[in-house]
């Protein structure tokens, strides 16, 4: 899909990008990281020619980018950056429909695509007609995520797109990010300084130092066999840790040991339901099937009856959380399951402590 | 004239030096030059000489004003418009200049207010105006003309200062006017 062919890149005397080749595939998600001035977003910034290199070629969907017209070449790839740089004139409808615009699409066209996108990155339509100014930064990036995807490019460019947010909003947004890409299935280059950014989205991982490729390969590979002393600093100390985090909530989900409920039901049905089928645990959903309460039927220790216990506000578990996530809420909450939901909040499952730990063991016991 | 020296830094400080230098120069002084420049076509004295005098004391405030809102506009947005793959022309006329009109236009008030105060002078090359009973009014020792002169032209001056306002509330895009 993308190929870099020996590229070198020069700023006076100093190289920036040195003799890079690096293929990335269709449909995956690569990551390059690095300390700043390594020469990351140079790279990034190469693939859709808004930094011309010196030496070596290019090959974006099989054409060498040096026969392409920049502007041409820049309308089918998507790119957000970490301003995002959403024009405050226009509104959020018009803000997304400038590429579709750029191409001439048709009104009509252009109006349902971004119903459709908006959508996609979870905004609700009454956005459309909003300004910039009265978005927050989240927003304004689920916006600018939009704009990029617009015009439906098969390629995306994010030079630092969470590097603006704050720390709980930036995981919100990588979790929605990646659900969004699971439907998408973009080839995407994702520059980062954050390793743990790096471990939770990619599916490849570029290092670079500078502006030397240092090592390029599976997050699971870079993990278990980091290249050199550089790398393993990069990691960090705690890299088996890390390794468990690559597994996530939705590699666990489970669909039985648990009923649902309409939330509009009473809670004595609810509890004659589940000492019928003898299920000790129920989530009651809206008729959008949003997750609103939980039941527990427990034995209370003193009396050996079953207690029912009404929850109107569970904890709950992201999809996109991993295992490290899904374990820190349930020793917080003190639960040993979790529901589970995906990026629209609908309830998918449940999640159960038990079940990671098996994981656990199953990986020591191979290493 | 502010739109060409957006892009090109080197002439741009040419331009606002010069028009700099301009504004240094007293404006009785300026209508004096005029007289003189165009006395060889027998247009000396009256309308021209006095609205060339303006036009020259209205440029640097409306270039100034022009050159330096085009290049506020923030490098993350032309960045961003680049990026989308905008061209030059279109990154200046969707972008660019919507995001400077406020700046603009405050530019184009300060220019058309002080030469409501400068045009006074006019009435000294005989070209008339307001200006004529501040002046006849000193010469002959009569207060109240001179206060009647100076009413109006102040009042002149503060009532187009009022409407290039509303103008300028009118073409301002409103997303940069809203609040969260």
């Amino acid at each position: 899909m993308i190929e870099l062919t020996n590229v070198t890149k020069k700023f006076g005397n100093k190289i920036a990008v040195n003799n890079f080749s690096l293929h990335i595939e269709k449909g995956s998600l690569t990551i390059f990281i690095g300390p700043s001035g390594c020469g990351k977003t140079t790279t990034l910034r190469m693939i859709n020619k808004l930094t011309p290199f010196d030496k070596g070629n290019i090959i974006v969907n099989d054409t060498p980018i040096n026969d392409v017209n920049p502007v041409e070449l820049r309308r089918n790839i998507g790119y957000v950056i970490q301003e995002i740089g959403l024009f405050p004139h226009l509104t959020v409808f018009e803000n997304v429909a400038i590429v579709p615009r750029l191409l001439k699409w048709e009104q009509k066209k252009i109006e349902r695509r971004i119903e459709e996108i908006l959508e996609l990155v979870t905004l609700n339509q009454s956005f459309a007609q909003k300004y910039p100014l009265q978005l927050s930064g989240g927003e304004k990036q689920r916006v600018g995520l939009a704009r990029a995807l617009a015009a439906e490019p098969e390629i995306l460019l994010m030079d630092e797109p969470f590097g603006a947010i704050d720390p709980i909003n930036r995981l919100k947004l990588q979790d929605s990010f990646l659900e969004i890409q699971e439907e998408i299935k973009k080839t995407i280059v994702f520059v980062t300084h954050d390793i743990n950014e790096a471990i939770k989205l990619g599916d490849k991982i570029a290092i670079i130092n500078e502006g030397n490729l240092i090592q390029y390969d599976n997050v699971s590979k870079i993990l278990s066999d980091p290249a050199n002393e550089f790398v393993e600093n990069l990691l960090g100390q705690d890299r088996n840790i890390k390794a468990l985090s690559l597994k996530k909530a939705k590699d666990y989900v489970l669909k039985d040991g648990f009923i649902t409920v309409l939330d509009t039901e009473s809670h004595e049905s609810v509890e004659k339901k589940m000492k019928e089928k003898n299920i000790k645990i129920a989530f009651a959903l809206d008729e959008n099937n949003h997750l609103k309460s939980r039941f527990v039927l427990e034995k209370a220790t003193d009396t050996k009856k079953q207690k029912f216990i009404y929850n109107p506000a569970p904890w709950i578990i992201e999809r996109q959380n991993n295992i490290n996530e899904a374990l820190s809420k349930m020793l917080e909450a003190g639960e040993k399951q979790l529901p589970v939901v995906n990026r629209k909040k609908e309830f998918v499952g449940i999640i159960k402590l038990s079940n990671i730990f098996e994981e656990v063991n199953k990986k020591t016991n191979i290493s | 004239m502010g739109f060409y020296i957006s892009s090109r830094p080197n002439i741009a400080k040419y331009v606002i030096n010069v028009a700099s230098i301009m504004m240094t120069i007293p404006s009785l002084a300026l209508y004096g030059v005029m007289v003189v420049a165009f006395a060889p076509f027998k247009l000396g004295l009256g309308i021209v000489p006095s609205i060339s005098a303006i036009t020259i004391y209205s440029l640097l405030p409306i270039t100034r004003n022009t050159y330096l809102a085009l290049n506020q506009v923030k490098p993350g947005m032309i960045e961003a418009a680049r990026g989308i793959g905008m061209s030059k022309n279109q990154i200046l006329w969707k972008i660019k200049i919507p995001l400077s009109i406020p700046v603009i236009m405050s530019g184009i008030r300060i220019a058309v207010v002080m030469g409501v105060s400068v045009a006074t002078y006019a009435s000294l090359i005989a070209a008339g105006g307001l200006g004529y009973f501040i002046f006849a009014g000193i010469g002959r020792a009569n207060l109240t003309m001179v206060l009647v002169g100076a009413i109006l032209i102040s009042a002149l001056g503060i009532g187009v200062n009022y409407i290039l306002l509303k103008v300028e509330d009118w073409i301002t895009p409103k997303g940069l006017k809203v609040k969260r």
